[in-house]
């Protein structure tokens, strides 16, 4: 009770002077609100990216040219041919389920006069059952349209759409950088695998695509399914294996491929996330310093302006203790305030800009909420508590006769 | 063996209002404070013994220690040496938290400058030795102490919507909320006109004649006149104690009124001299 009046006497303090208790606050709002935005921003471009890298699938492996080890060569050298697919999954039976391979390229696709440009990815029959990507209407590209290079097409969702509207696609001849191909099928709406929008994709025979599309060598990258998450590792081993022999690297001599897998791209991920972080968590915590130390100026005028009164109440019976719970209640009560604000515009900011952007999607952790809280209340004490000592130790004789 | 512990016992002093026969008894007062290297004696031996029910006024000149004695009872502030004892108890030897109780319960100040906490109300500035009081209290007693000082209709006012007359009420009304057993007053009609100055020293006659012992610290013979005993200070010293008879007052009043002639003779503008131009002396000489 006693407390609770001490706290209407602080409340009652900081509305005596209602503009400058506010401009105390904003310090704290921006440093608070500068905390809540950053982090949602940052969780929401890391939650975003760890679920595309988690639609790759955790069985995936994913097999790329290069070296991971920092190459004194110029140039990347690129490895990895069509037939690597087929060599990895007979050599490994019990580990690997299929391997597809992949050449990513990109172009202009027409239908009279609709023109979509999108990527263009040669792969194989197993590209399908890899990604779980189901076909919506037609077929998906066979074991003989490979064989055959055959200038056959698969339309993803939004690539039919475009071209088709609500027209039947199917037997229908498009243009793909100039050359024809027949649509055989559609693909289902996915949105992402991995970090490519598959729905924006237009998917041809990986021997069209290298030999009478780009004229390329090698592919872009392998795409390996083991039997199970649990055998990842082992997967990797059989693949390093078949691909050294397969590729003539003797011992001791560095890969010319490079092997990621999910936990890696995860790793990776965390990395690129903890450097952000730092630095945003810096830039916060540095205007919440400047807030904190915007209330302790505060609070030391107030406690000199009210020099007297502390004074008078120390002589109506006001113990030490009294002054210096009021003041720092006072100081509290705008840091948390300050807080509460900080919260919700910061909150309000990160929708605003990824509304406004559309770039990065945001997530306000829960966590974040009461961190900020918990936060502005230590920064309250801590600026608080230097001005409520000052008002505490004032002899009350010369409080009474400061002008 | 036992009887006689039975005897103490009935003999034992009835406990009264007052534990002691003395609101307030010093002996060998000292104050000294430092300014730089030199050494203030404030106060210099002071004794001097209040009984309640007392209206004494203590008056001196500026310096002369009146304030840092009527501070020290007040328990505002603790003696260098000497013994202060305030309703029996020795004030030297007791904690903060205890001197902050006698200031709430049982004594209350009033002020020159009033001392108000603006731009809250009245009743706010009345209510705060209640909240020091740490208990529950309903703001009845509040208002009661402004209908006491007759501004029970002003209650939600603010101090700067009020005269200086009603500040000091509510001043008053603050320091007698708690319902104290003594009232220290400093210089409370100073800042006042002399009407409003001698209602203020109406209410301070009402309280007296209600049993409450009161303690005016002032410069103004006037005011020091209306009181029923003087203490008149110098240099730290006691140097004047003496009861205010109707003989006395009338001394009192005689010579405030001859050292207000005096003043605005001093502060009318000085005749110039037909002959020669300048200043003519001054008819008085300063004393």
């Amino acid at each position: 009770m006693f407390h609770l009046k001490i706290a209407m006497m602080a409340i009652r303090g900081l509305r005596q002077n209602l503009l400058r208790t506010m401009l105390a606050t904003l310090g704290v709002v921006i440093g608070v609100g500068a905390v809540v935005s950053a982090v949602s921003i940052l969780e929401g471009a890391e939650k975003e990216i760890l679920g595309k890298v988690e639609s790759l699938g955790a069985d995936r492996v994913l097999i790329f040219n290069g070296s991971d080890k920092k190459s004194h060569r110029a140039v990347q050298v690129s490895s990895l041919l069509p037939e690597d697919a087929e060599k990895i999954t007979d050599e490994n039976p019990k580990l690997i389920k299929s391997v597809s391979p992949q050449y990513n390229g990109g172009g202009q696709t027409k239908y009279f006069q609709k023109n979509v440009s999108g990527s263009i990815l040669g792969t194989t029959e197993s590209y399908a059952d890899i990604n779980d990507y189901q076909i919506a209407q037609g077929r998906f590209i066979t074991r003989e349209h490979i064989r055959g290079s055959a200038m056959v097409c698969v339309l993803g969702h939004k690539v039919a759409r475009d071209l088709f509207g609500e027209l039947p696609a199917i037997g229908k001849n498009v243009k793909v950088n100039g050359k024809s191909f027949a649509v055989i099928g559609i693909m289902e709406e996915r949105g992402a695998i991995g970090f490519v929008e598959v729905d924006n994709q237009i998917i041809i025979p990986v021997t069209t695509a290298m030999g009478r599309m780009f004229g390329a060598r090698y592919v872009t990258m392998l795409v390996a399914q083991c039997e199970s998450a649990e055998l990842v590792p082992a997967c990797i081993d059989g693949i390093k294996k078949t691909l050294r022999e397969s590729h003539r690297i003797r011992a001791g001599e560095d890969e010319d491929f490079q092997v990621f897998t999910q936990d890696q791209f995860k790793q990776q991920l965390g990395q690129v996330a903890l450097i952000f972080g730092v630095v945003l968590y810096s830039i916060a915590g540095i205007s919440i310093v400047v807030g904190a130390i915007g209330i302790m100026n505060i609070m030391l005028v107030s406690v000199t302006e009210r020099t007297r009164e502390i004074g008078v109440r120390i002589a109506v019976g006001a113990r030490r203790w009294d002054i210096l719970k009021q003041f720092l209640t006072e100081a509290s009560i705008i840091s948390c305030l300050g807080g509460a604000m900080g919260v919700v515009c910061g909150w309000a900011m990160a929708n605003f800009l990824s509304k406004f952007t559309q770039v990065f999607k945001v997530y306000t952790p829960p966590m974040i909420i009461v961190l900020a809280l918990v936060m502005a209340a230590v920064v309250g004490i801590i600026s608080g508590i230097y001005p409520a000592i000052r008002a505490a130790r004032l002899d009350p004789v010369q409080a009474l006769r400061y002008e | 063996m036992r009887t006689t512990r039975v005897d103490r016992r009935s003999h034992a002093p009835q406990i009264a209002i007052y534990r002691s026969a003395f609101m307030i008894q010093t002996e060998n007062l000292h104050k000294h404070y430092h300014m730089g290297e030199s050494v203030v004696h404030a106060l210099d031996g002071v004794d001097v013994s209040i009984k309640p029910g007392e209206f004494v006024s203590l008056t001196g000149a500026s310096g002369s220690g009146k304030s840092t004695l009527m501070h020290l009872m007040g328990c505002l502030d603790r003696p260098t040496s000497g013994i202060l004892r305030f309703d029996g108890e020795i004030l030297g030897s007791l904690p903060d938290k205890q001197l902050a109780m006698i200031r709430n319960q049982r004594i209350g100040f009033v002020f020159q400058t009033f001392n108000l906490i603006n731009r809250t109300s009245a009743l706010e500035n009345v209510l705060v030795p209640l909240v020091y009081t740490r208990k529950n209290f309903s703001r009845k007693i509040a208002r009661d102490a402004l209908e006491r000082v007759g501004l029970g209709k002003r209650a939600s006012h603010k101090p700067s919507e009020m005269s200086g007359g009603e500040c000091q009420r509510v001043a008053i009304a603050r320091a007698i909320v708690n319902n104290p057993k003594l009232l220290l007053a400093d210089e409370p009609t100073g800042n006042l006109d002399t009407r409003t100055g001698e209602q203020i020293m109406g209410i301070f006659h009402d309280l007296h004649a209600a049993g409450m012992t009161i303690i005016l610290v002032t410069h103004e013979m006037e005011v020091a006149a209306q009181a029923d005993r003087m203490i008149q200070m110098r240099d730290g010293k006691v140097v004047e104690d003496t009861a205010i008879n109707a003989g006395r007052r009338e001394e009192m009043l005689g010579s405030a009124q001859h050292s207000q002639q005096r003043m605005l003779r001093e502060k009318a503008p000085p005749a110039q001299s037909p002959l020669t131009g300048t200043l003519a002396p001054n008819p008085e000489p300063r004393t």
